[in-house]
């Protein structure tokens, strides 16, 4: 009940942000010169930023940015890691090993460090589309290893599993093990660390965006949005400068809610 | 004598660790043995070492293990896999976990068809039909293959597994206590089974247990496997003469002494076979 809850409020905040975004006469991108840090008007409902950029607009930009980046990034993590730890766990023993150091290293690197290396290698011309993209996938890149050993776990008790060995003395071969019993008993292994991750990328892409090495302007982001928030003369003009960041609560606490109520099986 | 579909001569380890040591004995079609010993005798590594599967839980097995004369050890994997299900099969020891929670009982059955038959739905059906009804369960009713594990009782659990394990008629049945979760009269049922299973179709049968009991009714002969070895076998007739201080720990744990058992277990047999004689009367 609560989750559908959750849910149903999360579409409906989705569908008001693209509403936002098509019905509005600014786009995210677009400046208003003469108005320049306003409070809320008729013309710009939730104020404007330094740019004379409309707040609402960007804010409901960054919502569907910050969810759809995080969700794919989410997506392509948790493939990555599934490949991954059931090959580990599924393999001979020492093939195992080596994956899973191989996936220990992942996790031992100073990420913040590989993301700002990574980020000063991209051109300078590089598009802001360019610069999102390579944050999410950064962030994939950077996210599957945890998963993986989650999911190797997972794989190792399910290879010695009563019904694994029950399969294998029907005879049955490899593939039908894979197709009978692993693909039906990965869905409650994936889908906790699915939703665990979708949330983490979206405040891990806000913490980026805080320290200029996320999405680039003018796309808004949730990142870029908050660093508005270091600006003492700016916070003190408006209210409507915290909308991004309760924004940003709320989304993470409904994403959280679902995280919470799935069974981890693991 | 017939030629023993299973002759066995097998040592185990896992790692350093000896499990198995020189454990050799044989099985003719029709034939039922009773393996009994304490927990930790290596009555599971035994079992996965028939069935090729010791590699799965990091043992190596040597020796032999003679199936219809051809040696499982010294095969590859992929002709392993062809023997087992078809002519070599495993009643596991707990029916809960032996089946994927996750998949429909029908799945199971499925799966373990196609792994050796390339023969359609039909052929399955049909078999379906005659196991299901083998080991008692419904048969007509399809709602009852829809279900998953967790929705039918131990004892069904267990009648699925027989009938899994018997779906391509093998000749050597290896029955891994397949009593020890179930209550006594649930036992006392899948023993009858095994019974009439073994007694009709000429199976061979391993019945692995601790429970002496159902040994006592079900098997000709009597092996008990103590520290990895074979420590005496005697037939089940002839039990009043076992020597070895393993055998006599195991008659000490009864509660009552062995022979009013065996006596216990003839008089069961007849007193079924005399209420079928009576059923023929009234049909």
């Amino acid at each position: 009940m609560k989750k559908l809850l959750a849910a149903v409020f999360l579409l409906l905040l989705v569908l008001a942000a693209v509403l936002t975004l098509c019905r509005s006469r600014w786009s995210y991108a677009e400046q208003d010169r003469e108005a320049i840090l306003t409070p809320a008007t008729a013309a710009h409902l939730a104020g404007t930023d330094e740019l004379g950029r409309d707040r609402l607009v960007r804010t409901a930009g960054a919502l569907l940015i910050g969810l759809t980046g995080a969700t794919v990034a989410a997506a392509i993590s948790i493939v990555v890691a599934a490949g991954f730890g059931l090959l580990a766990g599924f393999s001979p023993r020492w093939i195992a090993a080596a994956l899973m150091f191989f996936s220990d290293g992942f996790l031992s690197l100073p990420w913040l460090f590989f993301l700002m290396m990574v980020r000063s290698l991209l051109p300078l011309t590089a598009t802001p589309l360019t610069t999102a993209v390579t944050t999410f996938l950064v962030l994939a890149f950077l996210g599957w290893p945890a998963f993986a050993r989650a999911i190797y776990r997972g794989a190792l008790e399910m290879r010695g599993s009563e019904w694994m060995i029950q399969g294998r003395a029907s005879g049955l071969t490899t593939w039908q093990l894979m197709r009978l019993h692993v693909v039906p008993q990965l869905c409650p292994l994936i889908l906790p660390q699915f939703l665990i991750c979708v949330p983490a990328f979206i405040m891990a892409e806000a913490n980026l965006g805080a320290l200029g090495l996320g999405v680039g302007e003018p796309i808004p982001s949730w990142g870029a949005m908050l660093m508005e928030l270091d600006n003492t003369a700016l916070l003190v003009s408006s209210h409507w400068v915290y909308l991004p960041i309760a924004l940003l609560v709320v989304v993470l606490m409904i994403l959280e809610s679902f995280a919470s109520e799935v069974k981890v099986y693991a | 004598m017939s030629l023993p579909v299973l002759r066995v001569c097998l040592t185990a380890e896992y790692g350093r660790r000896s499990v198995l040591r020189d454990v050799c004995f044989d099985l003719c079609a029709g034939d039922a043995l009773g393996m009994v010993g304490s927990s930790g005798a290596g009555k599971t590594t035994l079992v996965m070492a028939l069935l090729g599967l010791l590699a799965w839980r990091g043992g190596k097995a040597s020796g032999e293990v003679l199936i219809h004369g051809r040696n499982l050890l010294s095969m590859t994997e992929r002709e392993v896999r062809r023997l087992r299900g078809k002519f070599i099969s495993l009643i596991p020891q707990s029916p809960m976990t032996a089946l994927n929670p996750a998949v429909t009982l029908r799945a199971h059955f499925e799966a373990a068809w196609r792994a050796h038959e390339s023969q359609g739905r039909e052929a399955l059906a049909s078999r379906m039909k005659e196991v299901l009804e083998e080991v008692q369960l419904p048969t007509g009713d399809e709602g009852f293959l829809r279900r998953k594990p967790g929705q039918i009782s131990v004892g069904q659990a267990q009648r699925v597994l027989i009938a899994l394990a018997l779906l391509h008629r093998p000749s050597i049945l290896i029955a891994d206590e397949p009593t020890s979760a179930l209550d006594p009269v649930t036992q006392a049922e899948i023993v009858k089974l095994l019974q009439q299973l073994t007694r009709r179709h000429g199976v061979a049968l391993l019945y692995i247990s601790h429970d002496l009991v159902s040994v006592l009714q079900l098997c000709d002969r009597l092996a008990v496997l103590h520290a990895g070895t074979i420590a005496e076998c005697v037939t089940v007739a002839q039990i009043e003469q076992a020597r070895h201080p393993a055998t006599l720990a195991l008659f000490g744990s009864l509660p009552v002494p062995v022979r009013v058992l065996l006596a216990h277990a003839a008089s069961r047999e007849l007193a079924t076979e005399d209420r079928c004689d009576e059923d023929l009367v009234c049909l």
